[in-house]
C-alpha cells in the first residue's frame, strides 16, 4: 500500500519524501480537525447532563 | 509466493495505520481537546469582561445577602435578574471560580448544556434559574476532556466556596452535601427545589436560591452522574472587590 504510494510519487527520493510529509500532515490535519471531533461524540464522555437520556 | 508476500505487507500496513489512528485519536481526545477548551474557555472569559468593561457600571441588584441555611430564600425575591432579559443560547453569562478545584481554576458559564457548548465551558441548564436567582442555577460540565473542569468534583466538601460573577454582582454559593452519585434519569436534581430520586439526599425543604453542579461519573464513562448542590451564601457588588471566598 505504501510502496504502492511511494512508486506512484514523482521525482527523486528526496522530492517524494517531501511530498509524503506533506502528505501525512494533511491527512493528520483533516483527522484533527474533521473526522476526531465527528467521532469523539460517540464517546460517553459527553454525557455531563441530567436529562433522561 | 509474490502474492502471498503482497497479502501479509499489506495486512501489516492496515494494522499499523489503525494503530496509529487510535493513538492520534487518544491523543485528540486527552490531550487536543483540552488545550481547545482551555483557550475557547480563556476566550469566552475575556468576551465577557470586555463586555462587562463596556457596559456602564449597573447598580448592583439591592439583593440583601441571605441568611445562613438552606431556606435562606424564601424570603422577598430578588426584583432585578427575574426582570432582565434571558439568556441568550450559546453566549458567556457568568465566571465561575472553585477554590477547592484549584486556585487558579475558573471557567464561563455559557448558557444551555448541548455539546458546543460543553466544549468552551460549563454549560446552564436552560430552564433553570438565573444566576442568584430563586430557584435553582443548575450547570453541566466535563469531568473528563476538553480542559478536564470537573475532574476534581468528588474533592468537593459541605462549606466549600463556589463563586460567580455576572460583571456586577459576586455570589459566593456553598456547598451543602458531599457529592451524591445517582442515574441520568434523576432530573428532579435540577428542579427549582432539589429533588432528588433518594429522598433527603438535597436536604432542601422549600424554595431558595440553589445551585446544583452535575458531571459523568465514573470519571471516564456515562452510567452515572455525579451531584452538588450548594445555596447562595453571600453576594456583594464588583466595586466592593473579591470575594473573602477567593481568598484576596
Amino acid at each position: 500500500m505504501y510502496g504502492w504510494i511511494w512508486r506512484h510519487l514523482p521525482g527523486n527520493a528526496w522530492v517524494r519524501a517531501l511530498i509524503s510529509i506533506v502528505l501525512v500532515l494533511a491527512v493528520v490535519y483533516a483527522l484533527f480537525q474533521y473526522v476526531f471531533p465527528w467521532a469523539e461524540p460517540l464517546l460517553p464522555f459527553n454525557d455531563v447532563t441530567v436529562d433522561g437520556q | 509466493m509474490g502474492g502471498v508476500r503482497l497479502l501479509v505487507r499489506t495486512f501489516s500496513e492496515l494494522c499499523l495505520t489503525v494503530g496509529t489512528l487510535i493513538v492520534l485519536f487518544v491523543v485528540y481526545v486527552l490531550y487536543w481537546t483540552g488545550v481547545q477548551a482551555q483557550s475557547a474557555g480563556a476566550g469566552q472569559i475575556d468576551a465577557l469582561q470586555r463586555e462587562w468593561a463596556s457596559t456602564p457600571v449597573a447598580a448592583p441588584a439591592p439583593t440583601p445577602a441571605p441568611a445562613e441555611g438552606s431556606t435562606a430564600g424564601s424570603r422577598a425575591p430578588a426584583t432585578a435578574p427575574e426582570a432582565r432579559q434571558p439568556y441568550t443560547p450559546g453566549k458567556g453569562i457568568a465566571v465561575m471560580y472553585v477554590p477547592r478545584l484549584g486556585k487558579d481554576w475558573k471557567w464561563p458559564v455559557l448558557e444551555g448544556t448541548g455539546p458546543g457548548v460543553l466544549k468552551k465551558g460549563l454549560g446552564h441548564y436552560a430552564a433553570t434559574a438565573r444566576l442568584g436567582a430563586t430557584g435553582n442555577f443548575a450547570v453541566a460540565g466535563h469531568r473528563r476532556t476538553y480542559g478536564d473542569p470537573f475532574k476534581d468534583f468528588p474533592r468537593l466538601r459541605p462549606g466549600d466556596a463556589v463563586v460567580l460573577t455576572d460583571g456586577t454582582t459576586w455570589f459566593t454559593y456553598r456547598v451543602d452535601r458531599s457529592p451524591y452519585r445517582t442515574l441520568p434519569t434523576d432530573v428532579g436534581v435540577v428542579a427549582p427545589v432539589p429533588k432528588p430520586l433518594r429522598k433527603n439526599a438535597a436536604g432542601y425543604d422549600g424554595p431558595g436560591r440553589y445551585l446544583t453542579l452535575t458531571t459523568c461519573e465514573p470519571e471516564w464513562g456515562s452510567s452515572h452522574r455525579l451531584i452538588v448542590w450548594a445555596h447562595l451564601d453571600t453576594t456583594q457588588p464588583v466595586a466592593d472587590g473579591r470575594p473573602q471566598a477567593l481568598g484576596s
